[in-house]
């Protein structure tokens, strides 16, 4: 069994992005790609300080991806004079998004991110059985859950986080249950947001989030 | 629960050949021949695959069928872990603007899945160099849960002129050959892989010890040169194995012939085998450093050679760096090989090392 600490939604215009990252660290992030600036703004909403040095895993999925940023990257290559400049290529990498989290997050040990292939489903159903064989098997305190996108002038992201213990303010168990939930949420972008309504409802026992992908990728959340 | 995982099935396409025994036979004999790639006035060693078409998508469709046949029939459902650091650049670039990208970023994985004839789970990783690895990750971690029992997990990265270019805007791109640990390296050559491996928790000969990922945040461009992050995943990764570090026989270095990311896992290495230094050995020489492919596709290659029990020499080597202080092999071996370490070190920060034992 494994605990929920936090479902934290947050929607962000461009122009709003900035000011919350320097809100959340007391100064700019410079040279920061989008997606970069919504994982350390999430990152370090989902945890407080005493636990940011903890052993943590982030799991993040993006269908957006760096989409204006390859966008850029193609401009320059194909259309331009000459070769891209370093941060357009840089910036199409989310594996970069993992190096600039980990100074506000020390105890950052990996970070995976995960391309999704369609527009109406999510992996949260993946992520969570991830968490689950990591955190039962010691791998790490913590994992936090995301999905970060952005198009146009919106950008959002979409946390859970996830502890080994029960901390004081937990908020729901987790564990995979072994047999077929018959009543289950769709593994899709509206998850979180249900979730967080069954959380304040208050009133139904348990929740299942099953994965359209496969049977066994389910997830029970019970009340604690 | 926490079950074995094991690799039971292996393909691949790179440079070096159209299989694992093809690429294994290349390496043992020596032969590391890239060829070139133009990027406006400059040209850069290149290792591309050996395919008669010239069409960015009927290479990869031809690549990936080539895949599905080396792996042999499987189960249409078999969940499907995908690595890769660019997907579909190519495609993009020769559509050519307005660039049209679909909605979803991974949107390429459904075309790869189709054409190796899977319909069931697909999933996506992008972590960039280590991706490979990521997935591999992510694949044996639900085995070793028994939420599967099978997976493949492909490595996919094929020519196109964003990444090139983008190494080459970042000057990190060697002008005439890789050069691992060498005192003359002076950057990468790229190229071109499509690699496949099939997990299980069946037995089979080859087991998944020890898998860890991790991040060295020092620069988004380089790791630590003191190597102290690498050495601490690879300890992470021996503990996971449940094996000192002198069981380890053999490593299969990241060593691309990058001048500051050679000496952070040169440094590393050291930190962790101390005066017990096993054999080193680099494939890039042979296969390019071919990205988010080189996970999957260096471990096939390597695989194929302790099948054979052929262990070949690391092509490009010649003249010790004193600051590494450390020479990979350069001498061919028929030493039977039961635990080997692959190390991974990411453009971005990422890290990865696996541990394969051989089943007794």
């Amino acid at each position: 069994m494994i605990y929920l600490d936090s479902v934290i939604t947050q929607e962000f215009t461009a122009a709003e992005l900035p000011a919350a990252v320097r809100a959340a660290l007391g100064k700019p992030l410079r040279r920061a790609a989008t997606l970069t600036q919504l994982a350390v703004v999430g990152a370090l909403a989902c945890l407080p300080a005493e636990r940011r040095t903890l052993p943590t895993a982030l799991l993040w999925q993006t269908r957006s991806g760096p989409r204006a940023e390859t966008l850029n990257l193609l401009e320059e290559v194909c259309n331009g004079g000459a070769e891209p400049m370093p941060y357009d290529f840089l910036a199409t990498q989310p594996a970069i998004a993992a190096a600039q989290l980990k100074p506000f997050l020390p105890g950052l040990h990996s970070a995976t991110c995960l391309p999704l292939a369609d527009e109406s489903t999510a992996n949260w159903s993946l992520l969570l059985s991830l968490a689950d064989h990591w955190l039962q098997t010691g791998r790490y305190a913590q994992v936090l859950c995301a999905q970060l996108d952005h198009a146009g002038d919106q950008a959002g992201g979409q946390w859970l986080a996830l502890s080994a213990a029960p901390l004081e303010n937990s908020l729901a168990s987790l564990h995979l249950p072994e047999v077929t939930p018959v009543e289950a949420l769709a593994d899709d972008k509206d998850f979180p947001a249900r979730l967080d309504h069954w959380l304040a409802a208050g009133s139904i026992g348990h929740l299942y989030l099953q994965s359209a992908a496969g049977r066994k990728l389910a997830v029970e959340f019970a009340r604690i | 629960m926490s079950r074995p995982v094991f690799i039971a099935g292996r393909a691949l396409l790179c440079a070096a050949g159209n299989s694992p025994p093809a690429v294994a036979s290349t390496l043992w004999a020596g032969e590391c021949a890239p060829g070139r790639r133009r990027l406006g006035e400059r040209e850069f060693p290149y290792f591309a695959l050996n395919l008669p078409e010239s069409a960015w998508q009927a290479r990869a469709e031809r690549s990936v069928r080539a895949l599905a046949e080396q792996l042999g029939p499987l189960d249409e459902k078999t969940p499907l872990f995908i690595a890769s650091s660019s997907f579909q650049m190519g495609q993009f670039e020769a559509a050519g603007s307005p660039f049209e990208l679909p909605p979803a970023c991974a949107a390429f994985s459904r075309q790869l899945a189709d054409w190796l004839g899977l319909n069931g789970p697909g999933y996506s990783f992008s972590t960039a160099c280590t991706s490979g690895f990521s997935a591999l990750d992510a694949a044996r971690s639900l085995i070793a849960a028994g939420l599967i029992d099978d997976a493949v997990v492909l490595g996919v990265e094929l020519a196109n002129n964003s990444t090139l270019a983008g190494f080459a805007a970042m000057e990190l791109l060697s002008r005439s050959t890789a050069r691992p640990f060498d005192v003359r390296r002076d950057g990468l050559a790229l190229g071109e892989a499509v690699a496949a491996v099939r997990l299980s928790a069946q037995p089979a000969t080859w087991r998944i010890a020890g898998l860890r990922t991790g991040l060295d945040a020092y620069s988004t461009t380089g790791p630590d040169p003191d190597g102290g992050p690498i050495a601490a995943l690879t300890v992470d990764c021996l503990q996971e194995a449940k094996m000192p570090a002198g069981d380890i026989e053999l490593v299969k270095l990241q060593a691309a012939g990058s001048p500051g990311t050679d000496l952070a896992e040169a440094n590393a290495l050291r930190r962790v085998f101390r005066e017990r230094m096993p054999p080193l050995l680099s494939l890039k020489p042979y296969l390019g450093h071919t990205l988010g492919a080189s996970g999957i596709a260096e471990l096939v290659a390597l695989l194929a050679c302790l099948d054979a029990e052929q262990i070949p020499a690391t092509a490009g080597f010649a003249e010790s760096d004193p600051e590494i202080a450390l020479k990979p092999t350069v001498v061919r071996s028929n030493t039977y090989i039961e635990r080997a370490l692959l190390q991974l070190i990411g453009f971005g920060g990422s890290l990865a090392s696996l541990i394969v034992e051989r089943r007794q």
